[in-house]
């Protein structure tokens, strides 16, 4: 497993692992990042991503994409 | 029969297309009770017997931002009579879990397969007859950016709220957790409306805190059910609320691999992601938005927007509508009465309409760049930068609008959703110089410094430092303190700007601005021209010859001395810096008044410079600008402010901060800066001015004695130690 901040870009990954509080991970649910899901990093800027989930653009920072954990 | 009608669906779902389309200029904006959410509501074009409330974007029921709060209360408190649930079909894997929620309502739902006109150029199918049978609902294509589809949509929801057959829920969930919900409905049925029956089994099953409270089951009961749930729990090996979400997209993910055919699986670089790759690179993407924004201001503020403002000043307000009711008035009513009409009223309102085309301007450049879809990236780009000093990239939004006045500026701030994050920005973000304060620069600048350049570049440095010293000062104070809430945010795909959606948002920001002319300004226009007209004069009580004897002149004497601290301690001054606070253009123009120069004065007062540059010093000058930028911003501004914080308290606390902030800002630069340049001798004041320094260097390099959640990081490192 490791952080989604060092997965490398333009290769889907599966969602292993999501850590902190409830009403963050209820929110990244909603907007379709939960375990099991791929996704892929689009492209980063300074360690805050944009991930493609399912069909739409996410963007996040470097904190949150910490907190996600994919299979590698 | 009237009916009411929800229309529903996630952000960027083109849900305020399809509004606006569907009720035309039949609109009624207001906001949610309690809550500073825009409400939209309106009637159906050619069926005025349908009320369409327009819902906020949300991405699920469950009460994350305040968006989905009031939309949740509403569904299931009001009780609409059909839901329009529109849903994006490029993205219709996640759009969907939205609609199982809004299904388990029970409320009849006409699901609108939106941008079927992508989906279709995408070469992708959906099969709209097998969604709606999986579904259980009736799902129709729309495409509302070119008009297809809404208004058979509104027909169709509005004929089933009039049939209203009972709806049959479709079974998303499986296995145990099936049975468990069954079981909770058969417990709690009779306690809560038949029809929402279902919705409240599985809040009920997710331990949501709201419906437990709203329930209060006894006792047994509860234990009872939470058995089942923690059964669940075991067999399944996550908690209920991640299975009720993993079932959801289980389910979704059957439905829509058996509705829908994709042309192209997998990963693609759209046209969007390589516009992004360039936009949001790592090092072009700062010169790329300061290129984008100077654009935008050159626009506004440069030669077409100083063309139509000195037009709208010389020509619609100075020429035709001052000396028009100057013609009109003058041998038919008395003379007073001719001064209030067309020095008093006129001017001042007149001052304010002279913005407007400028404002206009800059408010169709930025909602452009926010229905292309440039704006959410912004928000990305100045996340890293803004959150060194504690505060979202979303804040950076409400600011840049602040360049352009503040009212519109206060109310963006309510798409963060973080209570402390947004209660930052909106003490922060009139620290821009807005446009009403340019007068005020022009006037200082030609009056003390030669028109230099730097003296309007360097108060938009003042802004941008108060902003980031109060971010830091304001962090380590036990009501903001944590971090800013975690950036995370959709990025809808650009597109081309919808001409109605830009219009609609710009007209909507600029009249926040334009209505104040009429109410605030209007009132207090009034009342600075009467108290400045009348006076004790030769022993009597009348109109005044001579400025000086005013009542408005009475006042400011007696309230000047706050500010000889600051070096500009005369009553013409004060008069000036309460006249900002009604609107921040009005500043000249009343200071004009208050040094008796008669007639019209030009937008930054140049009739006066010569008795300002002999007046007060460069320093002084100086001091006074930025006590201006800095302190409360007009009423308007204040009101909304006052709207948005929904708290007396907090509001208090916002404007006292800007006001101290000012104070000592100000004091700083008068009492040091004069000390530097010989103008200001040393004295007690100028003690207190290097006391306010170190207090604030203090601030600002203090440790941070508190955690997120507001506790005391000491005391948990005895806990942790303990």
């Amino acid at each position: 497993m490791l952080p989604l901040s060092l997965a490398e870009p333009m290769v889907p990954q599966s969602i292993a692992k999501i850590t902190g509080k409830d009403e963050v991970r209820r929110h990244l649910a909603e907007l379709g990042l939960v375990l099991g899901e791929e996704v892929t990093v689009i492209s980063a800027l300074g360690g805050n991503l944009i991930l493609q989930v399912k069909d739409s653009r996410i963007a996040l920072d470097r904190e949150l994409a910490n907190r996600i954990m994919v299979r590698g | 029969m009237e009916v009411k009608i929800a229309l529903a669906g996630n952000p960027n779902s083109g849900k305020t297309t399809m509004f606006n389309d569907l009720t035309g200029s039949n609109q009624r904006v207001g906001n949610w009770p309690g809550v500073t959410v825009e409400k939209k509501e309106g009637r159906l074009k050619g069926d005025r017997d349908v009320v369409i409330q327009d819902l906020p974007g949300i991405y699920s029921l469950s009460p994350y931002t305040l968006e989905e709060v009031v939309a949740r209360s509403y569904l299931v408190n009001e009780k609409p009579d059909a839901i329009i649930n529109i849903v994006d079909g490029t993205n219709i894997e996640r759009n969907l879990y939205l609609t199982t929620q809004l299904i388990e309502l029970g409320i009849p739902t006409v699901v609108a397969v939106n941008m079927i006109d992508v989906v279709r150029k995408n070469g992708d199918k959906i099969d709209l007859g097998k969604l709606g049978a999986a579904l259980g609902c009736e799902v129709m294509e729309t495409s509302a950016l070119k008009g297809e589809g809404s208004h058979e949509v509104a027909r169709r929801a509005a004929q089933l709220a009039r049939e209203s057959r009972p709806v049959e829920a479709p079974s998303v969930f499986d296995g145990s957790v099936e049975h468990a919900i069954a079981h909770i409905e058969e417990s709690i049925e009779g306690r809560v409306d038949q029809r929402f029956l279902r919705w409240y089994a599985i809040k009920v099953f997710e331990r949501d805190e709201k419906v437990l409270a709203e329930l209060k089951l006894d006792p047994s009961l509860t234990e009872h059910l939470e058995q089942h749930i923690a059964d669940c729990e075991r067999e399944l090996d996550d908690d209920a609320e991640s299975i009720i979400t993993n079932q959801r997209y289980a389910y979704i993910a059957r439905v829509v691999s058996s509705a829908v055919e994709k042309k192209q699986s997998g990963l693609k670089m759209t046209t969007s992601d390589k516009i992004d790759h360039i936009v949001t690179n790592r090092v072009a993407a700062l010169p790329i938005f300061i290129v984008v924004m100077a654009a935008v201001y050159w626009i506004a503020m440069g030669p077409l927007g100083t063309f139509l403002t000195d037009w709208t000043n010389d020509v619609l307000v100075g020429e035709w509508a001052v000396e028009g009711a100057r013609g009109l008035l003058e041998g038919n009513v008395a003379d007073w009465l001719v001064g209030l009409v067309c020095d008093g009223i006129i001017a001042g309102v007149g001052a304010v309409i002279g913005f407007v085309p400028q404002m206009l301007l800059l408010f169709l450049m930025l909602s452009i760049l926010e229905d292309v879809g440039y704006m959410a990236r912004i928000a990305f780009i100045m996340d890293r930068i803004f959150r060194k000093f504690g505060l979202s990239g979303k804040s950076f939004i409400p600011m840049l609008i602040g360049s352009g006045c503040g009212v519109p500026a206060v109310m963006a701030s309510r798409t963060i959703e973080n209570e402390r994050d947004r209660r930052m920005t909106i003490m922060t973000t009139c620290f821009i110089p807005c446009g009403a304060k340019l007068p005020i620069i022009s006037m200082i600048a030609g009056a003390f410094f030669d028109d230099g350049w730097w003296v309007a570049t360097s108060a938009y440095f003042v802004g941008v430092f108060a902003i980031i010293i109060s971010g830091i000062i304001l962090k380590k104070l036990k009501a903001f303190a944590g971090d800013a809430a975690p950036f995370v945010m959709e990025l809808p795909p650009y597109h081309a700007p919808a001409p109605s959606n830009v219009l609609r948002a710009t007209w909507e920001r600029g009249w926040s601005f334009i209505k104040r002319a009429g109410t605030v300004i209007l009132l207090s226009s009034i009342i600075i021209w009467f108290l400045q007209a009348f006076g004790v004069e030769n022993g009597a009580f009348g109109m005044v010859e001579n400025n000086d004897n005013s009542i408005l002149a009475a006042i400011g004497t007696a309230v000047a001395f706050i500010f000889i601290p600051l070096g500009f301690g005369t009553w013409q001054a004060t008069v000036g810096v309460v006249g900002g606070l009604v609107a921040k253009e009005n500043l000249v123009a009343i200071m004009a008044v208050c040094y008796g120069i008669a007639g019209e004065v030009s937008e930054a007062g140049e009739e006066m410079w010569g008795i300002l540059a002999s007046e007060y010093t460069g320093i002084a000058a100086y001091s006074f600008m930025v006590f201006n930028l800095l302190c409360a911003p007009c009423f308007a501004a204040m009101g909304a402010i006052k709207r948005e914080m929904n708290s007396p308290k907090w509001t208090l606390a916002a404007i006292g901060y800007m006001c101290g902030f000012a104070y000592c800002v100000s004091l700083m630069i008068y009492q040091i800066g004069g000390l530097i340049t010989g103008d200001v001798g040393f004295g007690v004041w100028t003690v207190v001015a290097f006391a306010v320094l170190a207090a604030m260097i203090y601030l600002l390099v203090r440790k941070n004695k508190y955690g997120e959640y507001g506790e005391r990081l000491s005391e948990r490192k005895a806990a942790v130690n303990a």
